[in-house]
């Protein structure tokens, strides 16, 4: 009789917890985005003033209609806002519920305060995003640090610098520097960085509607080294002995080696190119700046800066040259290939706030990766991370129309993201920032004729092992 | 129990009695010193041991490294550290001459204001106003005027040929000096008010003297005018100093210290160490040294004017 008592009970029970899950397992789509509905969660989001931050912030009473839930978006630059984050989470603050993890400052810093969103992923009374439609190497580079298997955030922009020049005057002149120098000029990575710099000179003696072909953001800051990142990896040089000090991220990145002789070279070619070729404003433009002086229309042919400027480019009331910008990817390297730099973000949760609020949280991480609003993003200016959003038909046929500023970059954006012409040039690891403070004002000092460019690049060295403790676990292993 | 509450009055008269032999003024002084204790003093001592500190920030919030007590590693760092020399003298040139030349423009354009009889109130407002921009909208008026494509003090300079193929803040020889103005134009008029409400209270009877025994302008203003100002003077320049030392807006948004460090002043560095680098126990030690300077050149200032008064 006992036995028969707890067969029945535990037929009960397993018929229980059978039906308890599939209840589960059944909730509709619709009630996986409303089971919020009414509890009144109202979410902080602080972000980057991006286009795709614009995006979304006009998409937010639909996202408030879908499922209850209040956003508020604080949108401020990213030195205020890596400051703000910093102290933030620094302190345990619940404040803010979705961070914008910039890749190079945040997951470094913070990856243990950030949610493991694969939970979430894997939650079936929540909505789930395909990991797999994201370009792996954004996925890679904003959404882990060091943990493999700990998914930290959602890629949401893909800020990668794209070569902009001057179609009209590459059109006009075509012929002429065809004749004189006896190759096509058109950009891509069918040229190689000799030959950018040759273009340069030749339209600062040729070109009359410019006063000078090249511009570069060579300021004393985090533009310096973006630009000079551009023809550091172009010369095949690597920035730490770790390979995963970019992509993964690392703790430790061992020996700097920006006195490799790739390194030192291609830091020659830079300042040549910077002291005797581009516009000689150059060193106290900062991305803003050189979008400007672009955008001004007479001063430079050609840059490389942020893709998603194409918005200020192609805007008649911020831009003079509407309608005349093409983008490249960059110009080979050394070893035969483009490499672009990028330098996106992931959306992020804050493990400080309450379990409500991170379930509420994931609910507009997904939201805001979906293609509609991946390409309300589009409409804005900016690219969608998403790659099944290149596929949508109506998108195709934006892009064949070139019918919003991000259609015309569109497709070149596409290539520059695929794994073999993609670099993540800053490293990713918790003592980046002042590594990157050592080598923008050394390569300022080289730019200024205060130091060769052998002396600067031993200097960066010299430094960064200090600053990343690479000399004193020396030390400590020779005594 | 009746005893016992007896007991208890007589404490708590004696309480009383106690508490009533405090002045008054101590009670209504305290909730500003309150105040004080909280907003200044706890922050300084908190910074002065935070200098005996490694403190780095993210790694401490990585678990990579621990806060650890290092004693007088991050002073030893500072003093030993020729780029902190740098950064020194560089504030140095800033400091010198921006206080110079706004000493000299406030006390000329306060003698000049003084002399005018029509619209003095009106030229005195219209004077001060650059006082009043926040220094964030100094640095970015700065940053448009002496742009090097669309500034108009650019476009004037290139007419006339200066700086044609140089850029304003992208030269190290000429980033500095764009400051210096910018910080001349901002603040001289806050010497000259200081210097205005002076000369309106100086004494009449010793200038009608000196006119008698035929002194002309120039005596009066170097035998009189100027001695007789130093009490003002001191305090104009002990503000400025305390002020230029600390203030960075303008450098931040222009220039950022750069290019090569040459607009690096020591509060440039203060933000580099504690916000980019998170290094907040050497930040602290950058900015205790700022405070010891400023302490140093006012108590120099004030022995220099002293001197003075007594010769």
């Amino acid at each position: 009789m006992k036995l028969r008592k707890k067969i029945l009970l535990l037929t009960v029970t397993v018929l229980c917890i059978s039906f308890l899950a599939g209840a589960i397992y059944a909730m509709t789509e619709e009630e996986k985005w409303t089971q919020f509905e009414g509890k009144g969660i109202t979410l902080n989001f602080l972000t980057e003033d991006t286009p795709a931050a614009g995006a979304i912030l006009d998409l937010l009473p639909v996202f408030a209609k879908k499922t209850g839930i209040k956003v508020n978006v604080t949108r401020t630059n990213v030195g205020d806002l890596v400051t703000k984050l910093m102290l933030e989470l620094g302190s345990g603050s619940s404040e803010i519920d979705i961070i914008y993890a910039a890749r190079w400052q945040i997951p470094p810093a913070y990856s243990s305060v950030l949610v493991d969103v694969t939970r979430f992923n894997n939650d079936p009374t929540l909505p789930h995003i395909p990991m797999d439609d994201f370009f792996k190497p954004h996925l890679i580079s904003t959404s882990y640090f060091v943990d493999k298997r700990r998914q930290i955030g959602v890629p949401h922009d893909a800020s990668t610098l794209i070569w902009f020049y001057r179609k009209d005057i590459f059109d006009k002149y075509k012929k002429a520097f065809m004749a004189e120098k006896g190759y096509d000029w058109t950009p891509g990575p069918n040229l190689n960085w000799e030959q950018y710099k040759e273009i340069a000179q030749w339209i600062n003696d040729n070109v009359s509607e410019v006063k000078y072909g090249a511009g570069h953001m060579a300021k004393q800051w985090n533009s310096l080294y973006c630009d000079f990142s551009n023809v550091f990896w172009a010369w095949g040089a690597r920035g730490f002995e770790n390979p995963n000090t970019e992509s993964w991220g690392v703790i430790f990145p061992g020996r700097c080696l920006w006195d490799s002789p790739e390194a030192i070279e291609a830091a020659k070619f830079y300042k040549d190119l910077i002291n005797n070729v581009a516009h000689p404003s150059c060193p106290s433009w900062d991305w803003s700046d050189l979008a400007e002086a672009f955008a001004k229309g007479d001063e430079i042919a050609m840059s490389f800066n942020w893709h998603d400027f194409v918005v200020t480019f192609e805007d008649p009331a911020r831009s003079k040259v509407p309608g005349k910008v093409g983008v490249a990817l960059a110009p080979k390297g050394k070893d035969g290939k483009s490499h672009n730099y990028y330098s996106g973000a992931a959306l992020a949760i804050n493990s400080y706030v309450p379990e409500d609020h991170q379930r509420a949280a994931w609910l507009f991480l997904v939201w805001q990766a979906s293609i509609p609003v991946q390409k309300a993003i589009f409409k804005k200016g900016s690219t969608p991370v998403r790659k099944s959003a290149y596929q949508d038909p109506e998108v195709r046929q934006w892009i064949a129309e070139k019918r919003y500023p991000g259609a015309g970059i569109a497709d070149v954006m596409y290539e520059a993201w695929k794994p073999e012409n993609l670099e993540y040039v800053e490293a990713k690891m918790p003592m980046f920032v002042e590594t990157l403070i050592i080598q923008y004002t050394e390569l300022a000092y080289m730019l200024q004729g205060l130091k060769t460019p052998e002396q600067a690049m031993k200097d960066i060295v010299d430094q960064v092992n200090q600053a990343t403790g690479w000399t004193d676990l020396q030390e400590k292993l020779k005594q | 129990m009746p005893i016992l509450k007896n007991q208890q009055r007589e404490e708590c008269v004696g309480k009383y009695k106690r508490m009533k032999k405090i002045p008054t003024e101590f009670w209504m002084v305290l909730p500003a010193l309150i105040v004080l204790v909280v907003i200044t003093v706890f922050p300084f001592i908190y910074t002065v041991q935070l200098s005996f500190k490694h403190y780095p920030y993210i790694q401490v919030q990585s678990h990579i490294r621990r806060v650890e007590w290092v004693g007088l590693d991050n002073w030893i760092r500072m003093l030993t550290d020729p780029k902190v020399g740098r950064y020194w003298i560089v504030t140095l040139k800033y400091v010198l001459g921006a206080l110079s030349c706004e000493i000299a423009l406030g006390i000329a354009a306060a003698l000049l204001l003084n002399r005018i009889r029509i619209f003095q109130d009106l030229l005195t407002t219209l004077s001060l106003s650059p006082m009043f921009f926040a220094p964030v909208l100094v640095g970015l008026l700065g940053r448009y005027m002496l742009h090097d494509s669309y500034g108009v003090y650019s476009y004037f300079a290139h007419q006339l040929g200066l700086f044609e193929n140089i850029s304003i803040f992208g030269d190290g020889r000429t980033a500095l000096l764009a400051l210096i103005a910018l910080d001349i134009w901002e603040w001289t008029p806050l010497v000259t008010i200081i210097v205005l409400a002076g000369l309106k209270s100086l004494p009449r009877e010793p200038f009608e003297a000196v006119s008698i025994d035929g002194a002309n302008a120039w005596q009066r203003l170097w035998y009189l005018t100027l001695p007789m100002l130093k009490p003002v003077l001191l305090v104009a320049l002990i503000i400025r100093t305390m002020d230029i030392l600390r203030y960075f807006v303008k450098f931040l948004i222009t220039t950022r210290g750069g290019p090569a460090d040459a607009t690096k002043i020591v509060a440039i560095a203060v933000y580099d160490q504690a916000f980019q680098a998170w290094r907040m126990g050497y930040a602290a030690t950058l900015t205790l040294s700022m405070l010891i300077v400023t302490i140093v050149l006012g108590i120099v200032f004030v022995r220099f004017f002293a001197g003075m008064g007594q010769e």
